[in-house]
């Protein structure tokens, strides 16, 4: 066994980068176990704390870029650790050295966009409002009751942004007062910021409380948990505060209201997946369920690891820009509990997971065994009759 | 059903002291006092006194019967004069003061009236309504009238809140089938008001229920149980007779999982950041139970820190991890998943380098932790004492006994999560406290005992009764009694004979005194458990029976026979019978024997002057009694002279100064210094202590004796100490830092190594306190100066109990933890790094897989705490036991932790074993406490199983003095010259003298010569009739 040293002046470094809550852990096991890598490989998260204790991290390798930030481990944590604060601590010091192993050098690619054209997807900012040309979608403008905050994958990608456009049909069927910031909306940041890239992100939250005051914005719609999540919990660091709703809240309430009803039939086996930013991170578990539930002839059937234990996508985290190996993705299991309850419909509502779904969707055995569809989506087929896209 | 003969307070609403709360704690509180002269109250919320030590199958580290060493207690408070039980009854309201308090309290409807009730159980049998037995943990259907358990008291069943007439007004067989018209189903709850002068609480814990936050799918995965769950599935009192059958398919697990800490130690909404103190070994138990029940059991131990601090701990702990099929592993687990087809669970763990594996398990038992008693902030609304930030009862660390209100003190786990010899410390340092409030009392309300006059049989024919007791599955599910009954009754001299299923049952034993009576039986053979724990209760029936108690003898057939031959049940109930006609045969020579009546001087001498023997004396003076107090060195304080601070943050020095200056005040202590005992002689109630003080030899008469010698703490010879100034232990640093040495406060860089010293093979036990002292030191050098970096090896974290929270505490303000195997330890040495000299410790970090070379400029060793010197000797002086680690032996570990096996001498403080300060304070309160049940009395009863000399007999060899430990034989000045005198006082009745006179003029009376050799002689003829030995038929022997 070879023998180290602790080297101090990286102890100084990791602590001062976020990494305080290391001193807490009392090396138990239970973040280790209840990670989601273990189901596809090694990885030992604990081992990445008890590095940095020590400021023996390895800060070339690959396994600081593991943590998908999913929240499993800090739920369970007997002494309050915060795994996600020290992973993202870890980050910020190898960013500052510019040093990214290769399988995380998409990163910084990512960061480039970001910095460029306000959206990680190294597309044009021009062009971050053209999902909603011809569907009588207005700009926001001071006076108007939501703004519904896109999302660069909803604005920019093609699978995602047909659920932009089903978001909005909704919105006009149930005659809801909203308009979208267009070109002057920003990447909301929570994902880089995850990435240790830190001065990137107050800069583009910055950017959009700008956005926001310029323009009145009072309540906001999101269809990204992610976004939700930041706009809840750390955009208040600058001293704000708005009304945040994630769009699977915003269903329940105006179906339970009576302002949509779902006419079209779902005489289908649905399983609803939690995205690890909607559910664990922010507790809302129990809305998107309640949307389905309203469906004629559902029948919604629960994986194994629901709720607070579902099984994370392998997105948060930075790690939707990463590539991961065939072997080692967390979705590729998760939609294999899904075929495993019987379902034919895999419902969930964040653009993360609906990315990697879809993908592992294609490597599971025989064709069309399982679909997978946003929350949105389905509501937007039930909608009765053609709507005219109406003010 | 109030024992016959039992005078009752029925009808007066006052007393000296009441206990609420009927557990452990509760019951040990009452017979204290009733015993010390005062008249008791024992209120308990549930249907019978017992508590949570009822539903345990064994206690460890001896793994005792749980109930056997319980319930003669029951019987006890049953039947003592001075105690009234009042079960199924809650407080109310607390008005009043300390001495005058006025007590409401609900008397909950039972539904059965328990003067009428006889305890037959007909309308058990007859109820139609099946419910989940809530003493054996809803596991096994009981019906909704029924008796809590077998050795309840009082013996009389209550109705549960479903029963049917209770709820929608349909049946009531019950009602019809009760021959003695005890039952009203229209009863009502009971108001009463009772004054007394002295509340007592000891309500308790509950376990922490796993349901909460759905814990490792407790409720949902069949096969995941607590560890209370497994209690009762181990006993065979439980819902499979002692089978251990998992709930899903009702068979027997192979594999077996235990995870830790359950609901403890974690800083989660809904769990308790404390450690619940005895998780760790009552796991250790159930680990060497399952094993006994099937010794192909394999057993897997999920943990993080193995807490084995007390006394047997860490030897019970080695015992569990080397049976075969024992696997410890550190880590924290999560449930895998539930296999539908078997019903078995996974669970994944963490390993040092082997990743996150997963294993398939039968069977996985919760280790839930201790939670406050349920209703707890009613409790102490109504009380008006102050609960603590876990919802226990806050204490005051000098004095753990007392509650926020005067008056009121705390006994047992309502303190904080322990162990049952702290728990029962406490309930008789409570009783003590409750003494010195009420001293001018005490002996007012008492009442006698009083027994029916003792039957002359010595003309009668010998009338043996037999009564074989099944002791529920125990006994019965080996050797079959009803064929073990009726072979007794073709046996000579048997008049009587019958089976019982408890017969340790108030119930039952009474019945057996009424059958001497009614059978004019003048023997008595019970054919059960272990004289250990039932003689007393079955010779007290003989005498409220009316017969002499000596004409007792206890047939064990349970652990002689049933526990060890339990899968051959045919010889085994021959074998039952064998036992069973030896003691008939011996009972037939057996005499009526006198007790002595021993005179009590009421001087206590104290020996030790540090906190402990401190505390003690001034207990016992605030009790009313005179106390010598001797100590070896000039000065009073003991090992707390070197001590500054606590944990809990106790200016130890002012506190002690305080404590010498009120015993030094008090006028009825008197202090020797440097003194020396040089001799002890006598027995209990009048001892008589030479002692050398000051240059004067002083000769103390005393009744009772107090040993609170202290320890001693070990000087190491390993990790540099000794040889490096730089080396020190944890109380040379206390000093250093109190006396604001800049060497210490200089340093940059300090490193703490636990475990000097002990948990090693020559000294295999843990000393308790190092950790928390470890814990205390660093966060006082933290408070001086917060960018220390202090790091601490240590092998397990032992800060049990709610010293957990400094341990956080410890890790917040970045004290390091590096933990390290026994087989690899840290290694020091001097060397120098860029020119400044530095200790360099290197220890392997099993998460990293690597050595970290740690620098410091102070190495600080935790060393273990030893036997304070000249403890043997001491030991010899009073006549009193030595454990194997050198510390004294109490006379049970369990139950009676501060006495001696040697009447009249008790024990506190570190000389038990090492332990905190406020551990100590409630021992020294404890055997206060319990000294005073000796000292309260004008006498005291000695065994009449005693030896004495036939003068004609002795031939003057002197052979029985060398032979007799306890100095009980003695010459005797004769006209016929020196003959041989036993002292009946100071005789144990061990036989050695009998087996060394050459003449046989010396005889140990209840078991003479005659009396075993019948024994003998039965056991080898079947049939046996004692006219063939009286023949003095030959045998080969």
């Amino acid at each position: 066994m070879e023998t180290v040293a602790p080297f101090a002046e990286a102890v100084v470094e990791i602590q001062r980068a976020g990494a305080e809550s290391t001193r807490l852990c009392f090396q138990c096991g239970k973040c280790d176990v209840s990670c989601p890598w273990n189901k596809v490989r090694d990885f030992s998260i604990r081992k990445i704390i008890r590095q940095a204790t020590f400021g023996l991290t390895e800060i070339e390798n690959d396994d600081i870029w593991r943590c998908t930030t999913c929240g499993s481990c800090p739920s369970i944590c007997p002494r309050g650790v915060g795994q996600i604060e020290v992973s993202v601590a870890l980050r910020r010091v190898a960013a500052e050295y510019g040093i990214y192993p290769e399988s995380a050098a998409a990163v910084r690619g990512a960061c480039a966009s970001l910095v460029a054209e306000g959206n990680p997807l190294h597309a044009q900012r021009a062009t971050r409002a053209e999902w909603a040309q011809g569907l009588g979608v207005k700009a926001f403008s001071e006076g108007t009751e939501l703004l519904y905050f896109v999302g660069c994958y909803l604005s920019y990608d093609p699978r995602m942004k047909k659920v932009a456009t089903a978001t909005a049909r909704i919105l006009q069927h149930a005659g809801v007062d909203f308009g979208i910031l267009g070109t002057q909306e920003s990447c909301c940041g929570e994902s880089i910021r995850k990435t240790g890239a830190e001065q990137e992100f107050k800069d583009l939250a910055r950017a959009n409380i700008k956005t926001f005051i310029d323009h009145g914005v009072k309540r906001v719609l999101v269809s990204s948990p992610h976004c939700y999540h930041t706009f809840v919990n750390e955009y208040p660091e600058f001293m704000v505060h708005f009304e945040v709703v994630h769009i699977s809240q915003l269903l329940a309430e105006l179906i339970a209201d009576g302002r949509l009803e779902l006419h079209g039939e779902l005489p289908k086996k649905v399983t609803y997946h939690d995205p690890c930013y909607l559910g664990r991170h922010n507790g809302i578990y129990d809305e998107p369920r309640r949307v389905l539930a309203s469906f004629p002839g559902i029948e919604l059937v629960e994986m194994a690891d629901t709720r607070q234990r579902s099984l994370c996508c392998g997105g948060g985290g930075g790690r939707i820009w990463m590539e991961t190996p065939k072997s080692e993705r967390f979705s590729d299991l998760r939609v294999q509990q899904a075929v495993a309850t019987g379902a034919e419909l895999l419902v969930t509502s964040c653009p993360y997971c609906i990315t990697n779904f879809e993908e592992s969707r294609l490597s599971l055995e025989g064709d069309g065994v399982l679909e997978v569809k946003d929350l949105t989506e389905v509501v937007a087929e039930a909608l009765a009759g053609p709507q005219d896209a109406s003010s | 059903m109030s024992a016959a003969g039992v005078e009752r307070v029925a009808g007066s609403g006052f007393a000296d002291v009441m206990v609420v709360g009927g557990g452990i704690s509760g019951i040990q509180s009452a017979l204290d006092l009733a015993t010390s002269g005062f008249r008791v109250f024992l209120v308990e919320r549930a249907p019978t006194i017992g508590g949570k030590m009822a539903q345990l199958d064994k206690t460890f580290p001896t793994n005792d019967c749980s109930m056997c060493i319980e319930s003669p207690k029951f019987i006890e408070c049953d039947r003592h004069p001075n105690i009234e039980i009042l079960t199924y009854t809650e407080v109310d309201a607390v008005e009043g003061s300390a001495g005058d308090f006025t007590v409401s309290l609900v008397k909950k409807a039972r539904y059965v009236d328990e003067e009428k009730c006889t305890g037959c159980t007909t309308c058990v049998e007859y109820c139609p309504l099946e419910i989940p037995d809530p003493f054996n943990q809803e596991l096994s259907p009981n019906k909704a009238i029924h008796i809590y358990f077998s050795q309840a008291v009082p013996l009389v069943p209550y109705i549960d809140e479903s029963c049917l007439f209770l709820k929608e007004q349909k049946c009531s067989i019950c009602e019809g089938v009760c021959t003695t018209k005890a039952i009203d189903l229209h009863q009502k709850p009971e108001k009463l008001q009772l004054k007394v002068g002295a509340i007592i609480l000891a309500p308790g814990y509950e376990v922490y229920d796993p349901r909460l936050r759905g814990d490792y799918g407790y409720g949902a995965i069949e096969n995941v149980v607590t560890s209370l769950d497994f209690e009762r599935l181990l006993c065979a009192t439980g819902p499979h007779e002692g089978e251990i059958l998992r709930p899903s398919d009702k068979k027997h697990p192979h594999k077996i999982a235990w995870i830790h800490c359950v609901g403890s130690r974690q800083v989660l909404a809904g769990t308790n950041s404390y450690c619940s103190s005895v998780c760790c070994s009552y796991i250790q138990k159930q680990v060497i139970l399952a094993k006994d029940h099937d010794a192909d059991t394999e057993a897997v131990i999920f943990h993080n820190d193995i807490r084995s601090y007390g006394k047997d701990f860490e030897r019970f702990y080695k015992r569990a991890a080397n049976l075969p099929g024992v696997k410890f592993i550190r880590s924290y687990v999560s449930i895998g998943r539930e296999i539908p087809e078997t019903k078995n669970v996974t669970i994944r763990f963490a390993t040092d380098a082997d990743g996150v594996q997963e294993e398939e398990f039968d069977l996985v038992v919760l280790g839930v932790g201790l939670a406050p008693p349920t209703k707890v902030e009613r409790l102490a609304r109504q009380l008006g004492i102050e609960l603590n930030a876990h919802g226990f009862c806050t204490t005051d660390p000098t004095n753990p006994v007392q509650t926020t209100r005067p008056g009121i003190f705390v006994g047992g786990a309502f303190q904080g999560p322990m162990d049952i010899p702290e728990s029962v410390v406490s309930a008789s340092g409570a009783g003590a406290m409750s003494g010195a409030l009420l001293k001018s009392r005490r002996g007012k309300l008492a009442r006698d005992r009083h027994y029916p006059p003792e039957r002359d049989v010595s003309e009668e024919e010998v009338r043996v009764g037999v009564f074989a007791c099944h002791c529920g599955a125990n006994i019965g599910r080996v050797v079959n009694i009803p064929s073990l009954v009726e072979y007794c009754q073709g046996l000579e001299h048997v008049a009587h004979a019958e089976e019982g299923l408890f017969i340790c049952s108030t119930d039952a034993a009474q019945q057996i005194a009424e059958t001497i009576r009614e059978k004019r039986l003048n023997r008595v053979v019970v054919a059960a458990c272990t004289p250990r724990t039932h003689e007393p209760l079955f010779r007290d029936t003989l005498r409220e029976g009316g017969i002499n108690q000596y004409f007792f003898d206890m047939a064990n057939i349970r652990e002689h026979c049933s526990w060890v031959h339990s899968k051959e049940k045919e010889k085994a109930t021959q074998k039952a019978k064998d036992i069973v006609r030896m003691s008939v045969a011996r009972t037939l020579s057996l005499e009526p024997l006198e007790e002595f009546d021993l005179p009590v001087n009421k001087t206590a001498l104290v020996v030790g002057g540090g906190v402990a023997g401190m505390t003690s004396a001034l207990s016992l003076a605030e009790q009313g009694f005179e106390v010598e107090l001797v100590e070896r060195e000039r000065d009073l304080g003991g090992i707390a002279r070197r001590l500054h601070t606590t944990l809990e943050g106790l200016d130890v020095q002012a506190f002690l100064h305080d404590l010498i200056r009120k015993v030094y005040r008090h006028q009825l202590i008197h202090v020797s210094h440097e003194a020396t005992i040089t001799d002890v002689s006598g027995y209990v109630g009048s001892f008589v202590t030479t002692v050398r003080t000051e240059g004067r030899t002083r000769t103390i008469r005393h009744g009772a004796a107090i040993l609170a010698t202290g320890a001693d703490e070990h000087r190491p010879d390993e990790y540099l100490y000794g040889s490096d100034e730089r080396v020190l232990t944890q109380l040379e640093l206390e000093e250093r830092l109190a006396a604001g040495d800049e060497a210490v406060t200089a340093a940059d860089r300090l490193v703490m190594i636990q475990c000097v010293g002990c948990r090693e093979e020559n000294r295999d036990y843990c000393a308790r306190v190092c950790c928390n002292q470890a814990i205390k030191n660093s966060l006082a050098l933290k408070k001086i100066k917060p960018e220390m970096e202090i790091t601490i090896l240590f092998r397990d974290m032992r800060t049990y109990g709610f010293a957990e929270d400094f341990y956080l505490e410890a890790a917040r303000r970045d004290v390091k933890f590096v933990r390290w195997d026994g087989g690899d330890k840290p290694q020091v040495e001097a060397t120098a790094e860029e020119g400044a000299p530095v200790l360099r410790i290197t220890v392997p970090d099993p998460i990293l897989g690597q050595r970290l070379a740690l620098d410091a400029e102070l190495l600080v060793l935790s060393v273990a705490v030893v036997p304070a010197r000249g403890s043997q000797q001491l030991a010899r002086l009073f006549k009193v036991a030595m454990n194997p680690d050198g510390f004294f032996q109490e006379a049970h570990v369990k139950l009676r932790p501060v006495d001696f096996a040697a009447d009249g001498v008790f024990l506190c403080g570190a000389n038990h074993y090492p332990k905190h300060l406020t551990e100590a304070i409630s021992q020294a309160y404890g055997a206060a406490g319990r000294a005073v049940t000796l000292l309260a009395q004008d006498t005291v009863t000695a065994s009449g199983s005693v030896c004495e000399v036939t003068e004609e007999e002795c031939v003057s060899c002197g052979a029985c003095i060398s032979a007799c430990t306890y100095g009980a034989i003695s010459w005797r000045e004769t006209a016929k010259g020196s003959k041989a005198v036993v002292n009946p006082a100071l005789c144990k009745g061990d036989g050695l003298c009998c087996a060394k006179c050459p003449t046989d003029a010396v005889v140990l009376k209840h078991y003479t010569n005659r009396e075993v050799f019948d024994q003998i002689d039965a056991a080898l003829a079947d049939p046996w009739s004692p006219r063939a030995s009286q023949q003095g038929v030959q045998h080969d022997v």
